[in-house]
């Protein structure tokens, strides 16, 4: 069990900024999700948490311990890779035993812990099987396992669910999931996909361009984005954005179309408002647009529609019987959008 | 059967026999000469049937210096190719994954060593030679050891540079997460995975120092000659004894032969591991 603070941790390679700056703590037990775009320095943050990376600038600490200068073997975590990582010449349970074997561990202490953790993950009777026997899933559980072996204070997890195929992705998110809930250990980890992100985490740290743009519990990110980045990174399909004058009693948006809303901002001021696809409805008073695409998921309908020039998504229940190039008339739901500042991107 | 079997060429088979026959070809010669008479082996018609004599083997292993030569070439091919294992993979290794300085020149310059042929090096590894006093058997035999060793640890660490690249570095960072020293990665994650590369170069190692006839007839005495430079004791000023050397080069066959299977066996037990796929 273990707490973990970043603090003002900075990322430098030769004269290029990786990580400007990361402040933020996860609790005892807590599963963090650091997510973002590629590039986002997201990696990087749980290289140096693991040991891997220089720390440029700034501390981390483990249970309150810095932990800078310590080596990964010291820092009492496992690390779950996206590639698994498994030692294609040793067996599941010599995978899994690898850790304690380097501990000096004694061969009945190691075969116990190696038969526990598999019994946790389901692969009791695979143990004498080499990775290249495996199937995605049983790798990624071996991987798993090989974590669990340690019983670490924190374990670390980079994009592990990335080389799997969608279906087998949900399975095995569930499975982390539960499995972190039932152990209860420190987890971080890493990925791209923001829906791993809010099924999975107690936390959410949104990283972008080597900065913390939001972190929160995964709804509270949903409902009160700080920023458009924020705003349009987290939910699926993402949250449209419209151009839009503040005009008295409302908005002017694209096309001269006006939207009622209340706002005590400036009138004349630019801002972008962002609406979510599931938060726009039907409603024959409502603003017109062309449909473009119709996508139907069976219980729902995806519609890309253009608004005079603009492209916009909206998930509505059910069937339509419109087809594309025929309009339609929407609203976005009561105080369900969001203003921001359109050079800033700061919520307003 | 399938597309690339009805296909098939018949020149491409015409090919593969032409080939064959070069590479067969020699050998084939080499070991019907050692089974022949000096009658035959000389008759103005290429004689293929013949009553075979092992008269030429049983001279040249009842001589009794043979034992030695063979020692010393089993020695000298057997220690520079462990010796150059070693080092080469360690080196290989460093190039591979360790950031240091030189380390670009260090990787393509290190080939052009290899370049030079040995003819050119040894009259200044002779005035070093010369200069170490190395005499008697073993010192000899170290020398050429460590010159062999020299002269293929180019070869061989690029070689084992580009199986060393192949091993996904997520496996080495899932050893030292799991708590392993350097030495241990090594040891324990990539020199495994590397086996089949150690294979491709110990047969190159083993062949070049098992044949390596011009620097050895410079640097070795009686006491530490090898088998090739023995070979050319057969070369008399009363005539050429082909059918002896005939013998013994079949009988020089006979390692090389044997190491290469060895080692071909553990290349292929490489390749269908899959031994490095992430």
């Amino acid at each position: 069990m273990g707490n973990v603070s970043f603090n003002d941790v900075r990322k430098k390679y030769g004269d290029i900024d990786v990580l400007h700056g990361i402040d933020f703590e996860i609790e005892d037990g807590e599963f963090a999700i650091l997510v973002g775009p590629s590039g986002c320095g997201k990696s990087t943050l749980l290289r140096m948490l693991a040991g891997l990376e220089d720390i440029t600038h700034g501390t981390i600490s483990i249970n309150d311990k810095i932990i800078n200068d310590a080596p990964p073997k010291q820092r009492d975590i496992a690390m779950v890779f996206q590639s698994y990582a498994l030692y294609p010449h040793m067996t599941v349970a010599q995978n899994m035993g690898f850790s304690m074997r380097l501990a000096k561990a004694s061969k009945t202490e190691i075969a116990k812990r190696v038969s526990e953790a598999a019994e946790i993950i389901g692969l009791t009777d695979y143990l004498e099987r080499y990775p290249r026997q495996l199937s995605g899933g049983q790798r990624q559980r071996v991987a798993m396992g090989r974590a669990i072996v340690r019983d670490p204070t924190v374990f670390l997890f980079d994009e592990p669910l990335s080389n799997l195929d969608a279906k087998l992705r949900v399975q095995m998110r569930a499975e982390i999931k539960s499995l972190q809930q039932r152990l209860g250990t420190t987890t971080v980890y890493v990925t791209h996909d923001q829906v791993e992100a809010m099924t999975m985490a107690d936390r959410i740290v949104v990283m972008n361009a080597g900065i913390i743009e939001q972190q929160g519990p995964p709804l509270e990110l949903y409902d009160n984005p700080e920023n458009i980045f924020v705003a349009g990174f987290i939910g699926s399909p993402s949250m449209n954005f419209l151009p839009a004058t503040v005009v008295e009693n409302g908005l002017l948006l694209p096309g001269a179309q006006f939207l009622a809303i209340n706002t005590d901002l400036p009138l004349q001021s630019s801002v972008t408002m962002g609406i979510r696809p599931e938060h726009l409805i039907l409603d024959e008073h409502g603003l017109i647009a062309a449909i473009k695409v119709i996508e139907p998921l069976g219980s729902e309908t995806l519609l890309v529609v253009d608004f005079n020039g603009h492209a916009m998504t909206l998930v509505i229940k059910g069937r339509i019987t419109e087809q594309p190039g025929d309009t339609l008339k929407i609203r976005p739901l009561e105080h369900a959008y969001f203003l921001f500042d359109p050079n800033t991107g700061k919520r307003l | 059967m399938n597309a690339s079997t009805e296909k098939s060429n018949p020149g491409h088979y015409a090919l593969i026999v032409v080939l064959s026959l070069l590479a067969i070809g020699p050998i084939y010669i080499m070991i019907m000469t050692s089974f022949k008479s000096q009658v035959d082996m000389f008759s103005r018609v290429p004689l293929w049937l013949f009553v075979p004599t092992l008269d030429n083997y049983a001279v040249v292993l009842t001589d009794n210096k043979f034992d030695r030569y063979m020692f010393n070439s089993l020695f000298v091919a057997l220690m520079s190719t462990l010796l150059t294992l070693a080092m080469a993979g360690l080196a290989a290794y460093a190039i591979a994954r360790r950031e240091f300085w030189g380390r670009g020149f260090i990787t393509y310059g290190n080939l052009m060593v290899r370049m030079v042929p040995p003819a050119v090096i040894a009259v200044p590894v002779f005035a070093i030679w010369s200069r170490t006093g190395f005499s008697g058997q073993f010192e000899e035999l170290w020398g050429l050891i460590f010159f062999y060793t020299a002269l293929n640890l180019p070869f061989a660490i690029w070689l084992l540079f580009s199986f060393v690249k192949q091993i996904p570095v997520d496996l080495e960072e899932a050893a030292i997460v799991d708590g392993a020293t350097p030495f241990q990665v090594f040891r324990l994650v990539i020199f495994p995975l590397m086996k089949s590369g150690y294979a491709v170069a110990a047969i190159f190692t083993f062949r070049i120092a098992w044949n390596e006839f011009l620097i050895a007839l410079f640097l070795t005495g009686r006491q530490a000659r090898t088998l090739p430079v023995a070979i050319q004791g057969y070369l008399t000023d009363e005539g050429v004894e082909w059918g002896r050397i005939m013998a013994m080069g079949s009988l020089i066959v006979i390692p090389s032969l044997l190491i290469t299977f060895f080692a071909a066996k553990q290349i292929i037990t490489g390749l269908t591991a899959g031994a490095v796929k992430g």
